[in-house]
């Protein structure tokens, strides 16, 4: 631990019988006089507000709040009006929720869902078990979509230069304008999208070619995978799709390609790759994962070896690796000691079963070095990675068609521009000068599900209808197509964006009709089977593109050479809300990112090393310079991150797009250059000496104990020093029957990728409480997901491990409480009754896992209406005053129960799904009956790798681990 | 400084103290007596509907099975109330004219469902399950009371949580053949208690009803 001045000495309770030092944050670990003061206060909730109060003021308020808190009893029911249907719809019951199979998109991917509605309403989403691409996988932005739907500040009619106005006037307009575009065959007409899947748009745009013979489609997503296909253009001749098989990976080198990691191939990535990790725990091949980035992430998180490398160095890597391969053993050229050893190691994986094997490059790679992967590959013919067309359309002028585009409105070649659900006054680089461009642009118009930046600026702006609420259709990441189906009569007055562009051509018929015009041309005589077929499945069956090989050229690749050392900035998407489009999602804003726990906002990672020479601490302003451009954000230390590399995110600085999105954290973006979007050479970095808020949940809820996060050698190696000998306790012991409940979440198989986090929040109605809330410890999350380093702080192990209530057999927040509303249930629960509770925050003290949360204000009653159409009914919704948890999902339980209790017969295995294990998409969480041996959470639990946290506090928990696998050679 | 308080202000409050303590003592009688008075638990008054619905009509007189309206009592959380349709499949042949059933006709018209005031009332932090209790045969009248003798519908119990414990500890005297749970009038089962008991310990085996865990909170709180 040399070189970086860090002190080595753990404090006690870390050192611990473990032996393994754990760390959540910095501070923590060289034990700084903040990090004692914070532990000292036991809650921050309870930490002095920075106002300070006196204590007349004080003692009255408790007086006060004494005498009245009584009177909360004192409302007298108000007469409950019934309404019933007018024409009940057929099969619909109240009560009994309906299912629909759709799909909502990410980046123009389609994520395909199962809509869950109850008379009516979406109230959660699920991943489509059927769907070949996912499986059932889901992610946060799927389980947040749902919403996206309900935002309040979703735009609900068509504005003309910044007035309301009416959709009439607007096709009259555009009916005029079209017709003039006829004499001038479309010149000067321009359309801006996003990236496009759906064949029906796709058909729209060819026909508005046809006939506007000068118009031009343009193309611009932030986060595409234009330099991939120019990789594969340039390896193969071809522009080509890769598509991952991580199932049959034995051994994935990935150099800077998060392929864990949030994205519309995450959900599919990770659930391969879990399939691969569970045969290789049962005995089946190997699952080595092989990761040298600049950044923390994801996919670094779960690597066998970790290389951290500037991303210069990833070119270098990828030759050195590639000659490895071919059996040079002579000196390689510039490597140091660490990055010979990984990669070494990486090659020697890379020989024991060449054709399980492969090596991927991050998409920010200039092509040429992704194309030495794709290569590479083929050459140790990789049964791992297919090709196809290209899923998703591309503009006739490919990845820079934006920049094309800005060009030709500044020199005035453009009359109208359409942009449609694409947001380029925010979200185009900041060196392209959009703005300025557009100025020379008579007629902009808008059509997007907020009034943002682009709509502020545009001469007209009219609402898109969100995915749930009209007819469309995409493809999944995989090329499977889904038609996607309305679950909700529409809240608003948008329009889809099929139906946007009909008109445009005088087709004024509705999204069903347009679509199904796609879809009947294909099918022909057989489309009213088909078009059933498809909406119960939620997908077109053999609809992706067949693979097509891939022969490597031997064209020499032209390298260009590597950025000269220095600071790099590395411009990543948000962890959590992506691109900006989840920006005015407070789910996702509350949603702790999965390196630091930031929740609302973003903040500039840098690196343990340059925080110690530069004197940075954690929430200091820093200003950084390139070509000109400034970003000013907070600076915050990540273990693990490159020395010279600082990491910004997309998404943030919002100047529109509703209430939730505006005013937070920095726009990365406007520090984009044209040429180098996501790799920046830093030529100026400041501190201004101001200090600005980060409200982090790292070191919220923190546990007192040891070994939290187990490893072992090999699978069958046990985890726990005393496995399933039940110490003595006080407490008389309890015979369950069955069923009784249980819970087992496999940390091998955890990615930490929050999409749990997020179905929890959907499913149990948990509110939301902003950022000054989070900062003070108060946010809700019945999950969370703990984040730990281990070791060196330059290079730390990285792990997550979800918390949710371990549901103790001997609970002591059940003791604690005074009113009896912590009770256990005769099927093995902690029970938490609401209608009983006071709110006395005894059962929270006493917990020693710290998953209980108290609702310190009544977060839910303003809330609009449209949120309240949101909530599941079968969960209560919680007030003012009360303790609540995790309830292993009571209502499924119940809705289990009733319906095999109607049949008279048990419930089954697999029966009862809670909402995080069904969205995780690595299965990594199993519930059921643990006293039934035959169950899948018994057989989890009877492995030798199950373990109890805080197994010494004898609590019992029903909620038990199965520790990690630590990789080959890496004992201590 | 002048004196507050004069001489006799101590009597005056050991006084107002000691008058304080009956009325305390009434207070709470009162209350406690209030909280389960019809008027605090609305038992036995009825409500403004807007149509006067008669269940002694169309129970009683007519005999129309409770699940002609009630459709989804069988199949969901929820008994349901008729849709509008409903009411019109007999009254667009009978009774077209009533003044009285204007209000149906125009949520038909109109589209616009009728408002009923609900009578049945359940707290929110309550989920109650109509199904799995007709399944298991705890007949409509038992909760409901004699809807075939209400003119105008009123609340037969208190629906206070010792009520519906009372009957989740003890199922058994309250079980009925699930194929006859509609029927309002018991009294031949009351009067035979030897008849009643050989079906409730059948019906109880039959189930595996537990009633242990019949009173676990997670039951109806959740």
């Amino acid at each position: 631990m040399a070189g970086h001045g860090f002190s080595t000495n753990f404090p006690p309770q870390l050192g611990a019988p473990g032996g393994r030092q754990f760390w959540r944050s910095l501070d923590e670990l060289a034990g700084t006089e903040e990090f004692h003061a914070f532990l000292a206060a036991e809650f921050p909730s309870l930490m002095p507000l920075a106002n300070g109060i006196e204590r007349r003021s004080l003692l009255r308020a408790m007086a006060a709040s004494l005498t009245l808190a009584g009177l909360t009893g004192c409302k007298w029911d108000t007469p409950e009006t019934a309404l019933p249907y007018v024409r009940a719809p057929e099969f619909t019951v109240p009560g009994q929720p309906k299912y629909y199979a759709t799909a909502v998109s990410l980046s123009g991917y389609a994520l395909p869902v199962v809509a869950k509605t109850h008379v009516g309403r979406p109230v959660k989403l699920e991943g489509n078990t059927d769907h070949p691409a996912s499986g059932g996988a889901s992610d946060v932005f799927l389980q947040a979509s749902l919403l996206g739907l309900y935002d309040p500040d979703r735009s609900q009619a068509p504005r003309h230069l910044g007035r309301p106005a009416t959709w009439q006037a607007f096709d009259a307009d555009m009916a005029r304008r079209m017709a003039e575009f006829d004499a001038t065959r479309g010149a000067g007409l321009r359309l801006l999208t996003g990236a496009v899947t759906s064949p029906t748009l796709l058909r729209q745009i060819a026909a508005m070619a046809q006939r506007w013979p000068e118009f031009r489609w343009h193309v611009s997503e932030p986060l595409d995978d234009g330099n991939r296909r120019a990789a594969a253009q340039l390896a193969f001749g071809a522009r080509l799709d890769r598509h991952l098989h991580l199932e049959r990976a034995d051994t994935v080198i990935c150099l800077d390609d998060d392929i864990l990691g949030p994205g519309p191939h995450q959900a599919r990535n990770a659930r391969c790759w879990s399939q691969r990790r569970k045969a290789y725990r049962d005995g089946d091949g190997a699952c080595r994962l092989f990761v040298a980035e600049p950044t923390p992430t994801l996919t670094g998180a779960k690597a066998e070896r970790r290389l951290v490398v500037s991303t210069g160095r990833i070119a270098e890597l990828i030759v050195a690796l590639e000659r490895m391969i071919g059996g040079e053993t002579g000196d390689i050229a510039r490597l140091d000691a660490d990055e010979r050893q990984w990669l070494e190691r990486a090659a020697a994986a890379i020989h024991s079963r060449p054709t399980n094997s492969l090596v991927t490059i991050g998409a920010n790679h200039p092509p040429p070095v992704q194309a030495l992967a794709l290569r590479l590959n083929s050459k140790l013919k990789s049964t791992a990675v297919q090709f196809t067309a290209p899923i998703a359309a591309s503009a006739e002028d490919g990845a820079v068609s934006l920049v094309q585009l800005a060009g030709d409105m500044a020199a005035g070649d453009v009359q109208t521009l359409l942009m449609l659900d694409a947001n380029p006054f925010y979200a185009a680089p900041g060196e392209l000068g959009w703005s300025e461009a557009a100025d020379k642009v008579p007629l902009l118009v808008h059509a997007g599900d907020h009034y943002d930046e682009s709509a502020a600026h545009s001469h007209w702006h009219v609402p898109l209808a969100h995915e749930l609420e009209a007819w469309s259709d995409a493809r999944a990441v995989d090329g499977t197509a889904s038609i996607v189906q309305p679950v909700v009569r529409p809240l608003y007055h948008g329009r889809a964006a099929q139906e946007l562009l009909a008109r445009l051509m005088g087709d004024y018929r509705d999204s069903r009709a347009i679509v199904q015009a796609t879809w009947r041309a294909v099918w022909r005589d057989d489309f009213d089977a088909r078009w059933t077929q498809a909406l119960t499945r939620g997908f077109i069956e053999a609809s992706a593109p067949a693979a097509v090989s891939a022969t490597p050229l031997d064209d020499p690749l032209g390298m260009t050479p590597p950025p000269a050392d220095g600071l790099t900035v590395v411009i990543q998407p948000d962890l959590t809300i992506w691109d900006g489009r989840f920006a005015n999602n407070a789910w996702l804003q509350e949603l702790p990112k999965p390196f630091g726990k930031i929740t609302w906002g973003n903040v500039i990672g840098v690196s343990p090393q340059l925080a110690a020479t530069r004197a940075i601490r954690n929430g200091d302003e820093l200003v950084l310079e390139a070509d000109g451009r400034q970003v000013a954000g907070p600076a915050w230390i990540m273990p693990g991150q490159e020395a010279n590399t600082l990491t910004l995110t997309l998404g943030y600085g919002r100047q529109r797009g509703g209430h939730v999105a505006q005013n937070l954290g920095y726009d990365a973006y406007a520090f984009q250059g044209v040429a180098h979007q996501h790799v920046i050479a830093v030529t100026g970095l400041q501190a201004t000496g101001r200090k600005l808020k980060v409200a982090t949940t790292q070191m919220h809820q923190a546990i007192d104990g040891y070994d939290f996060v187990r490893e072992v050698d090999d699978p069958r190696a046990a985890a726990s020093q005393s496995p399933n000998t039940a110490r003595a306790s006080l407490y008389p012991a309890k015979i369950y029957d069955s069923p009784s409940w249980g819970m087992s979440i496999d940390l091998d198989a955890c990615i930490g990728c929050n999409a749990c986090v997020v179905a929890c929040t959907a499913e149990n109605n948990v509110p939301v409480v902003g950022k000054e809330l989070v900062a003070q410890g108060r946010e809700m999350h019945w999950l969370r997901v703990d984040q730990y380093y281990e070791g060196d702080p330059v290079a730390p192990r990285l792990h997550f491990q979800p918390v949710p209530c371990m549901h103790c057999e001997q609970a002591p927040c059940e003791m604690g409480c005074p009113v009896n509303a912590a009770v256990h249930s005769e099927d093995g629960l902690n029970l938490q009754v609401y209608n009983r509770c006071i709110g006395t925050r005894t059962c929270s003290s006493y917990c020693p896992y710290k998953v209980r949360r108290f609702n310190w204000f009544e977060y839910t009653g303003d809330d609009p209406e449209s949120l309240r159409a949101m909530r599941n009914p079968d969960v209560t919704v919680r007030s003012r005053g009360v303790m609540e948890k995790c309830t292993y999902c009571l209502q499924r339980i119940s809705a289990a129960r009733i319906a095999a209790k109607r049949e008279d017969r048990p419930i089954g295995d697999g029966e009862i799904v809670t909402a995080c294990q069904q969205a995780c998409p690595t299965q990594a969480i199993v519930f059921g009956d643990v006293i039934d041996p035959d169950s899948a959470v018994s057989s989890r639990k009877a492995e030798p790798r199950n373990y109890a946290l805080l197994e010494e506090a004898n609590t019992r928990p029903r909620t038990t681990y199965l520790a990690k696998i630590r990789p080959e050679g890496d004992g201590e | 400084m002048p004196q507050i308080f004069t001489a006799s202000a101590d009597t005056r409050l050991r006084a107002l103290a000691l008058l304080l303590v009956p009325f305390l003592l009434v207070c709470v009688l009162s209350l406690g007596g209030f909280m389960e008075s019809t008027y605090g638990t609305a038992r036995g008054w009825v409500v403004n509907q807007p149509v006067p619905f008669s269940h002694e009509h169309h129970v009683g007189g007519l005999g129309i099975d409770c699940r002609y309206c009630h459709s989804s009592v069988e199949t969901g959380p929820q008994a349901g109330l008729p849709a509008t349709e409903v009411c019109m499949t007999c009254h667009s042949q009978l009774w077209t004219g009533a003044p009285m059933l204007a209000p149906v006709r125009r949520s038909l018209a109109e589209g616009k469902p009728l408002q009923w005031q609900r009578v049945a009332l359940l707290p929110d932090y309550v989920y109650f399950n109509h199904s799995i209790h007709i399944d298991r045969g705890v007949a409509c009248v038992t909760c409901h009371g004699r809807v075939d003798r209400m003119p105008l519908l009123s609340a037969a119990h208190g629906f206070e949580m010792s009520w519906c414990l009372d009957c989740h500890r003890n199922p058994a005297p309250h079980l009925r053949p699930p194929d006859q749970v509609t029927r309002m009038d018991w009294s031949d089962w009351d009067n035979d208690r030897e008849r009643q008991r050989a079906f409730s310990r059948q019906a109880m085996a039959a189930h595996r009803i537990e009633p242990e865990k019949l009173d676990d909170c997670s039951l109806c709180h959740r």
